[in-house]
């Protein structure tokens, strides 16, 4: 028989039992808005009993342990979609800088009512308007070689070579913004990395005595979901509930000490890569934002600009061919259509800006009316050239900017893709580990109820206790 | 399942952007006309676009091409139209002098004539392209006088030379399709375009004729001006009948090629049209329907958020 004031401390300890209940309840409903908060329980056990004549006898319940309610597959299944969803995301942002770069858009006066005949007057905004004028100017100049014509020649070149520029230039920028991206993912890698060490001392220190360090296994997790953004890792238990993490190979946390870090280096002509930054060692990233800022940059970018430069080039060789074999109206020859190589430097020769009599259309000498190489150089239009896969100039670019759009629509559709199996990921976390304030409010009832119950049991005693001291008085 | 109470927040959120998205878009192609402005919208599209648009740009500039060459033409036309008049009257002198009745004075007066018809002559031949301002007889030459003359001491013309040549510019007028309306004054060649004062292949050569036959009426030689020069200014008459109707064919073929490229900008419009534009009845139905699900989804969303079991908790 336990006897009254083992009774009293029965419903002491249940006391303490119950209010750790509401404790944690009060903790999961503070935190039902922290982002990578696992909810909480507490378990509850019945305390040992003590035999008696008429047979074991309780002796009340005890909080045994705060744990949390996690799914390790779900945590991982969560970190690896995460490098997917990073990889695309990052090659979204860089396809679509590129994209506006290109500034290759369609502009419409206005809706097609689909009964009327009418049609929408489409004018596209970026070098293949360029490239048309190009031509058409010369065609017009073919048919009739007046001042004004000239000028018009000599201005759409001005434009259509002003127009690669601006496309090389924007084309470096976007580039040179990757290479910061680059940069900042693996500054903000390598600060989750230490954190993630530090993390696994304190949980090592926390948990050695035997409890649970559940917050900070949250925000390692946390850390652990972010890192998987920037670049796939795996990652393997260590002892004392460390996590170890490897990158490309390369082991970088161990248990609580930062093995190694990651460092970009410049392989050549400004591309930027990753290394690790002690050990020098080349990591094969296979996915999160930090591959998918370096294959868009040297995939799909760097064919684009390839492909630009290509083209000015090609056009380059191939009027100033036409051009400079030419006279001026009168008998002059020796002054270069195009300057420059490729995209960045493409102009057209001052002399003939200044002058654009100078221009060297006719065949021979006193011919000076002569206009069939402005016709040649306006059917360049139409003919394929050798240098652009048999392709014209428009087809070869009208090729690219559909190659564009295609790798960024893939992207754009992978973004969509992974945005539903994130979501429907951590919906399913969420029915494992997130909070419902309903539940923790019925919770919360549940252990109020129970604590007002012992709170009844200790004004019981305390009433039979008074009723045994007043024995003695009466 | 168990569902978490911010997966609600979450889940709406997610809905929340991707019809406001879908919403945007779709206003988007309602208000631009187009169902696709950038690459990314429709890669096949845009390319195809891009193509037609290239055709488009070629067929404008043909659509403008035509255009200068039916004024050049016209120019052309009325310098013809003078030169046929002063043949035939040149004809008709041959003929006139060639009768019987005529006295020196007759033949001075018509002589007299002639010396006009062949300033005149050297005017047209130096017409210049009011466009350009370049000499519209001179060949590719053109920026010299078509004909040069060399007179007498009283002022008469009793030679010229050409300074042109006999070589024309071509002008695309439509795919793979290239003309001239350029006529050279002098074609001494048997080849290429005819000339339209001196032509091998017709014998025509209008000044020498005209020269010579103001210089037999000058000197009273009536036989060399029937047995000559009426034969001669016959072949320039037959010359200039024929320019006349060539350039007629070629204001024809530049009416049919300008009735091409018009037909051919509507084809390419409706092209670009197919290819680019909105079907606004279907686009607006598919905006209805992202309308009424985001409606929806406001809805639900706010009755399920304002539900929680604290309300209950009193």
């Amino acid at each position: 028989m336990l006897g009254l004031f083992s009774t009293l401390n029965l419903a002491s300890r249940s006391l303490q039992a119950q209010m750790t209940g509401v404790e944690v309840t009060g903790q999961n409903l503070a935190n039902v808005n922290t982002t990578g908060y696992s909810r909480q329980r507490v378990h509850i056990s019945a305390s040992p009993d003590i035999s008696t004549t008429i047979g074991p006898e309780g002796t009340g319940a005890t909080a045994d342990s705060i744990e949390q309610v996690v799914s390790n597959i779900l945590n991982s299944q969560i970190q690896s979609q995460n490098s997917t969803s990073g990889y695309w995301s990052s090659q979204q942002t860089a396809l679509q800088s590129a994209q506006d770069a290109l500034n290759e858009f369609l502009s419409g006066s206005g809706a097609t009512s689909s009964t009327s005949s009418t049609t929408t007057d489409t004018t596209s905004s970026g070098l293949s308007t360029q490239l048309n004028k190009f031509f058409s100017a010369f065609s017009a100049l073919s048919a009739s070689d007046s001042d004004a014509n000239r000028q018009a020649a000599v201005t759409a070149a001005q434009s259509l070579a002003t127009t690669f520029n601006n496309i090389n230039g924007q084309f470096d920028n976007v580039r040179s913004s990757l290479n910061s991206s680059l940069n900042s993912d693996v500054s903000s890698a390598n600060q989750i990395l230490t954190d993630i060490a530090g993390l696994n001392q304190q949980i090592y220190n926390a948990e050695s005595g035997g409890g649970n360090a559940n917050e900070l296994r949250d925000e390692r997790e946390q850390d652990l979901e972010n890192l998987s953004q920037m670049t796939s890792i795996t990652t393997s238990t260590g002892t004392g509930g460390s996590v170890n993490v490897t990158v490309g190979g390369q082991a970088l946390v161990s248990g609580d000490s930062l093995v190694d870090s990651l460092q970009t280096y410049d392989a050549g002509s400004g591309q930027l890569l990753v290394r690790t930054a002690s050990g020098g060692a080349n990591l094969t990233l296979t996915g999160g934002s930090m591959q998918g800022t370096i294959d868009a940059r040297d995939g799909t970018l760097a064919g684009m600009q390839s492909n630009i430069n290509n083209l000015a080039g090609t056009l380059i060789t191939q009027v100033n061919n036409i051009q400079d074999n030419g006279r001026n109206p009168f008998g002059g020859t020796g002054n270069t259509f195009f300057t420059g190589s490729n995209a960045s430097d493409i102009g057209v020769n001052s002399v003939l800006v200044n002058d654009p009599q100078l221009l060297q259309i006719s065949a021979s000498v006193n011919n000076g009316g002569d206009t069939s190489l402005a016709l040649q150089i306006s059917q360049l239009a139409t003919a394929s050239q050798s240098a652009l896969n048999n392709q014209t100039f428009t087809g070869t670019y009208n090729g690219t900017v559909a190659s564009l759009g295609s790798a960024l629509n893939n992207a754009n559709s992978e973004v969509t893709n992974q945005t539903a199996v994130n979501s429907m990921l951590s919906t399913q976390r969420g029915s494992i580990s997130g909070v419902n304030v309903d539940e923790e409010m019925t919770n919360m009832m549940t252990f109020q109820r129970a604590y007002e119950a012992s709170a009844q049991l200790v004004t019981t005693v305390n009433t039979l206790l008074g009723d045994t001291l007043a024995m003695k008085t009466e | 399942m168990r569902v978490a109470t911010n997966a609600y927040t979450d889940s709406m959120l997610n809905q929340f952007n991707n019809l406001a998205s879908k919403q945007f878009t779709l206003q988007s192609e309602v208000s631009s006309g187009l169902s696709v402005q950038a690459p990314s919208d429709n890669p096949t599209a845009m390319q195809e676009t891009l193509d037609l648009s290239a055709q488009q740009s070629a067929n404008t500039q043909y659509a403008s091409n035509i255009s200068t060459l039916q004024s050049r033409s016209n120019v052309i036309d009325g310098v013809l139209q003078s030169l046929n008049t002063i043949t035939s009257r040149a004809g008709e002198i041959a003929t006139l002098a060639g009768g019987a009745t005529n006295s020196q004075t007759d033949l001075n007066s018509y002589a007299d004539e002639v010396n006009k018809m062949i300033t005149q002559l050297v005017s047209a031949a130096n017409t210049k392209d009011p466009a350009t301002g370049q000499y519209l007889f001179s060949g590719t030459a053109s920026n010299n006088p078509g004909v040069v003359t060399m007179t007498d001491s009283s002022g008469d013309v009793t030679g010229v030379q050409y300074k042109g040549n006999y070589e024309v510019n071509q002008v695309q007028i439509g795919e793979n399709q290239t003309t001239s309306v350029d006529v050279p004054a002098f074609n001494s060649s048997p080849s290429g375009a005819r000339g339209l004062f001196l032509d091998a292949q017709s014998g025509a050569d209008l000044f020498n004729h005209l020269i010579s036959l103001r210089d037999n009426l000058q000197s009273g030689n009536v036989s060399a001006i029937t047995q000559t020069d009426a034969g001669n200014i016959q072949k320039d008459e037959n010359n200039i009948a024929y320019q006349v109707a060539n350039n007629g064919v070629l204001q024809n073929q530049l009416t049919a090629a300008s009735n091409l490229a018009s037909s051919r900008s509507t084809t390419l419009n409706t092209a670009i049209s197919n290819a680019s534009s909105t079907d606004l009845v279907q686009t607006m139905v598919q905006l209805n329907q992202a309308q009424t699900a985001y409606q929806a989804a406001l809805q639900s969303g706010s009755k399920i958020m304002s539900l929680s079991l604290l309300d209950y908790l009193k």
